[in-house]
């Protein structure tokens, strides 16, 4: 389809989605929170949540290496654990901005500061946490590894605090919180097969056992929750990791193999635009021939997550790779840099192709709460569905979606590294 | 055959030059003098060196070829003081380079060349704009637009008759006008072409600042940039591909 037909197909529902959208907009996750108080009051026996299941952790990073460590259970809702575990499920359910923030606080995090390599005395003489299988830490690591919620028994430390945080674009809101004294199993975890492989294989780095479970068919979701545990990599470098970085590091070194697969992979021949809106996010992704080379922009309208003053300028961010990667952490757009990449890199090694490829992400008013980097991931992996719109070049593909963009072309070019140009290579000018 | 002594400065100099592109090179030992040519991974810069047999304090060589890991062999001269000679020999059998610096001797292992990714042809090209001006200027030209951007647009305005660096970010933007009387020679010619800094950085630190730097330009066109190291026995010659703001 020509990129101008694509465009003009697009509007008039994306429009009305947004408009629907907007009026969704609301607030009234305070109710929901009453209804989570009167669910906890039923599941506490003394300072004891019985009957208790966790679908999943999370590991802070305040005050690190001495980090909280938590353990996450839907109160009063266990028999639907598998459903407050992040993933691509969420997207797939078309959850809104809402659904993600009910299931967010719906969680109880129970938690229980820890040292990141040394958790006990047992560890203290070898920093690690290869060996530690017990205490509340060792629990933890259990209900990190399995893969469907596991039953416990937490001890509590005093009551809950149930006040509703927002959270950041990557750690996601938080929900109600509690300290706990123990965890104790009720029932054996299961643990998958390949798993156990990555675990009991304290020889296998980091990097290469992450990239085994991805290409054993384990979502970056699971792999994110094993590195966090410290359930892989070399036995003397097992430590505990804050969820944050460890979604960072699973997209960017899961991305790094798949860019491996497609480096000598012949290119695309045409210049492709696919787009995807969601949760009040709406990305262009413009696909052109020649060898790897990947920037995000984001575009942060006035009055939405991260941008608050309605009548500020749009606020934009960027970051860019050439055909060898990237040395250092982004500096700008962060997360959202590895998780976007994510998403064009299994599209590419699907087709077995290599592109240059700018993302577009804008970032509307009705972004009222973040939800999580998953957002990023997910609508751009799902934005590659039916047809494109094609362009000539890639500059008339960029000049075409700068219409629809809250910012002027010129500003566009100002900002971005592919927008201003494309990387050529020598052969084009008759070497190899 | 390979036997010779060369000054540190020399040899690091010539390393640093080829580093900034490659991590590992072909050397051609020839009897006039060292030769290493190469292209980066994704092919966009490339670098063509000579070293001649002059530069070096003795120097015996038959025409071989070895293959080198960079990062180590500019280790090891990294060893050696300011002034200090480094040997360099080759065992023919055991396929070793002997190196010694005062007493201490290095043993390398050197690469298969066959494993070294294939030697780039140099291209002819045909650039209509020339430019020489002194390493210093490169080095402020680069520095100035590192400041606000990642690319840096390099031309020379045919009918006003200057070189021009520009570099637009974010916000701010940068912008150098040299005349012939502030460079060595302008041959002027329509050329404007846009680069990455992140190469053009490299590439820089390898220029001494007191060196004459020949530019060949053109509209959408790789850059060549030539200049003179140990005393003008060392000759390098760059080549990058530019970012195409046109299609």
């Amino acid at each position: 389809m020509r990129l101008d037909e694509y465009i003009e197909d697009l509007e008039p529902d994306e429009e009305a989605e947004r408009r629907r959208l907007a009026k969704e907009k609301s607030y009234a996750i305070t109710d929901h929170i009453a209804e989570f108080e009167r669910k906890f009051d039923d599941a506490l026996s003394g300072d004891t949540l019985v009957g208790s299941t966790a679908p999943s952790i999370f590991v802070g990073r305040s005050n690190y290496p001495d980090i909280p460590v938590g353990l996450l259970s839907p109160v009063g809702d266990e028999d639907a654990a598998e459903e407050y575990v992040t993933d691509d499920s969420w997207y797939r359910r078309g959850y809104a901005i809402d659904d993600v923030l009910q299931r967010r606080t719906g969680l109880l995090n129970s938690s229980k500061r820890a040292n990141v390599d040394s958790p006990g005395i047992a560890s203290r003489l070898a920093p690690s946490v290869a060996d530690v299988w017990d205490g509340f830490v060792g629990v933890q690591r259990e209900v990190a590894i399995a893969d469907r919620p596991v039953d416990l028994e937490i001890g509590l430390d005093g009551k809950p605090d149930l006040g509703l945080d927002a959270g950041t674009d990557v750690a996601t809101p938080r929900g109600p919180r509690a300290t706990a004294r123990s965890a104790d199993l009720t029932e054996n975890p299961h643990v998958p097969r390949p798993v156990k492989k990555t675990l009991e294989d304290d020889d296998w780095q980091a990097q290469g056992a992450m990239t085994y479970l991805y290409r054993r068919g384990f979502d970056v979701y699971e792999i994110d929750s094993i590195l966090s545990a410290g359930a892989l990599g070399q036995a003397e470098n097992r430590r505990l990791v804050p969820t944050r970085w460890s979604i960072t590091a699973v997209d960017d070194t899961v991305g790094q193999f798949l860019r491996g697969r497609i480096e000598n992979a012949p290119s695309i021949d045409e210049v492709q635009v696919w787009e995807n809106e969601y949760v009040g996010n709406r990305y262009w992704i413009v696909l052109a021939p020649g060898t790897w080379e990947f920037e995000l922009v984001e575009m942060k309208a006035p009055g939405s997550i991260w941008n608050p003053d309605p009548h500020g300028d749009v606020w934009m961010a960027s970051a860019a790779e050439g055909y060898e990667g990237r040395s250092g952490y982004v500096e700008e757009t962060a997360g959202a840099y590895y998780a976007a990449r994510l998403g064009v890199l299994e599209y590419l090694e699907s087709i077995g192709r290599q592109a240059k490829c700018l993302v577009l992400r804008e970032v509307s008013d009705d972004y009222w709460a973040p939800v999580g980097v998953w957002q990023v991931r997910e609508s751009v992996r799902n934005a590659f569905e039916g047809e494109y719109g094609a362009a000539e070049t890639f500059h008339d593909a960029v000049s075409a979606v700068a219409t629809q963009l809250p910012i002027s072309h010129a500003r566009l070019r100002r900002k971005s590294e592919l927008a201003a140009g494309l990387q050529s290579n020598l052969s084009a000018f008759g070497t190899n | 055959m390979f036997k010779a002594i060369v000054s540190a400065e020399t040899l690091s100099s010539a390393l640093d030059s080829v580093s900034v592109l490659v991590d590992e090179c072909k050397i051609h030992l020839e009897e006039e003098g060292l030769a290493i040519r190469a292209v980066d991974p994704a092919n966009v810069g490339m670098v063509d060196l000579s070293l001649d047999a002059a530069a070096f304090e003795s120097y015996e060589a038959d025409g071989g070829l070895i293959g080198v890991d960079l990062s180590r062999l500019e280790d090891i001269a990294g060893m050696a003081e300011s002034g200090q000679l480094i040997q360099l020999e080759l065992d023919e059998e055991t396929r070793k380079l002997q190196i010694q610096i005062d007493g201490l001797e290095y043993t390398l292992a050197l690469i298969d060349p066959d494993s070294i990714r294939q030697e780039p042809d140099i291209p002819d090209l045909d650039l209509p704009a020339e430019v020489v001006l002194e390493g210093k200027d490169v080095n402020r030209s680069v520095k100035a637009a590192d400041m606000v951007s990642d690319h840096i647009a390099l031309g020379v305005d045919d009918a006003e008759e200057y070189f021009y660096v520009d570099a637009e970010g974010d916000t701010d933007d940068v912008h150098l006008e040299l005349t012939e009387a502030d460079l060595i020679s302008l041959q002027v010619g329509p050329a404007h072409s846009l680069f990455s800094l992140d190469y053009l950085k490299d590439m820089n630190k390898a220029i001494p600042s007191d060196t004459e730097v020949t530019l060949e330009l053109g509209e959408e066109f790789p850059i060549k940039m030539h200049f003179g190291f140990a005393e003008g026995q060392g000759q390098v010659t760059y080549m990058l591909a530019p970012r195409i703001q046109s299609d």
